[in-house]
């Protein structure tokens, strides 16, 4: 699908026809992701009334393939596109709601956890995507957009270090094309990793939210393997989200002075207009719930609409996945990514293991 | 993110972006449920 490659561009509609112009593509996130609640719920009923041997397979994965059917054998039809791509309005909104089912104090140990992890992670891939992109002789611009998708927060963080460095939209193209369809691959090959590894939900879901770039596909990957997993993916994921600022800010200055980007003026300004500010939604919501300002029942309903906004994400994963399109845009900048990604999840199981060994868990 | 709307002229100075509409949505579901509105939301 194209605009699954393609930097988004301001256009100038009214606000109204906007808001009309979502509804379709929004209608069909809505039911390509009950449908896959649908059929979690019935495939296994009806298996086993016919004593048949099925895995039980989740929501998230069903709403993934049938999106993935959708956009691969018919496509997505033009109607539904700028609807279908406010998938990460969902996810985000369902990040927030999400932080009802953390006591702020845990966030902060297992945030200050997972700092130092993403910390460490966001250091060792950007040097080795550097070091491959020199290896493999692609464009220094391709090279750093790249490195941030991958150490940072995948889609997002190359469209803003795009425009931070005056990288080209054919190198952003390409960027993202490569970080999306590694990510479709890590969405099927980390659980089965995990499970072959036996690998605790903590553990599990701290290597997907380090090891998977983009903030949709981690948090299904760590759905799939367990509840608990996927909360733990997002927490992670969302810390290395909140590191994107400095490391936009590093590529600019870093460009700017072999003077090929625009200098950096207000660099509070610049971190702050950088900064997910979806973070501070899921701290203040968490805060709130540590203080009970919402009573049990409001818990659970807040964490059931978080489960909706995830399903309406889970299906606009597959269907703004193309893979026909993702081969349009050549092979070098997927086999840069590919053995980078392979690398860089090899790096944080590694790390994640280590973290267990010494602190348990 | 953020950046994804905030390009622009002057007139843009104070458009919301993506990411923040998000945590409006979220937050005003939050004040919802926290006040009956939305009493119970099945899953």
């Amino acid at each position: 699908m194209a605009s699954a490659i393609t930097v988004p561009q301001v256009q100038p509609v009214q606000p109204v026809f906007r808001f009309l112009r979502v509804i379709p593509g929004v209608l069909l996130l809505a039911a390509v992701g009950y449908a896959g609640k649908l059929l979690e719920q019935n495939v296994g009923t009806y298996a086993k009334a016919h004593h048949w041997t099925f895995p039980n397979i989740e929501y998230v994965l069903w709403a993934i393939l049938l999106g993935l059917l959708i956009s691969n054998i018919v496509g997505v039809p033009e109607i539904f596109r700028t609807g279908v791509a406010t998938y990460e309005f969902w996810l985000k909104a369902g990040i927030v709601l999400l932080g009802s089912r953390f006591q702020l104090g845990d966030i902060l140990k297992l945030g200050g956890v997972s700092l130092v992890l993403v910390a460490v992670e966001i250091t060792g891939s950007i040097a080795f995507m550097s070091y491959l992109g020199r290896a493999f002789k692609l464009k220094p611009k391709l090279t750093s957009l790249l490195a941030v998708g991958s150490a940072v927060c995948g889609v997002s963080a190359i469209i803003a270090t795009k425009g931070a460095i005056d990288a080209d939209d054919e190198d952003s193209s390409f960027s993202i094309a490569a970080i999306l369809a590694l990510g479709a691959f890590a969405l099927f090959t980390f659980p089965v990793i995990g499970h072959f590894l036996h690998l605790s939900d903590k553990a599990y879901g701290l290597w997907a939210g380090l090891g998977v770039d983009n903030t949709a596909e981690a948090a299904a990957a760590g759905s799939l393997y367990s509840d608990t997993a996927g909360k733990l993916a997002v927490l992670v994921k969302s810390t290395r989200n909140a590191m994107i600022g400095f490391v936009v800010l590093a590529y600019a200055i870093y460009w700017a002075g072999k003077g090929q980007a625009q200098a950096v003026g207000n660099k509070a300004a610049f971190l702050w207009q950088k900064f997910p500010k979806f973070v501070l939604g899921f701290l203040l919501i968490s805060l709130l719930a540590t203080y009970h300002f919402f009573n049990k029942d409001q818990v659970g309903t807040l964490a059931n609409l978080s489960r909706w906004a995830f399903l309406l994400t889970f299906a606009g994963v597959g269907l703004r996945t193309n893979f026909k399109e993702m081969r349009k845009q050549g092979l070098r900048p997927f086999v840069v990514g590919a053995i980078g990604e392979v690398v860089i999840a090899a790096f944080t199981l590694a790390l994640v293991i280590g973290v267990g060994k010494l602190f348990g868990g | 993110m953020s950046e994804e709307t905030n390009t622009g002229g002057p007139g843009n100075r104070w458009r919301l972006s993506l990411d923040s509409w998000a945590v409006l949505l979220a937050l005003l579901i939050a004040l919802l449920v926290r006040t009956g509105v939305f009493k119970h939301v099945p899953w």
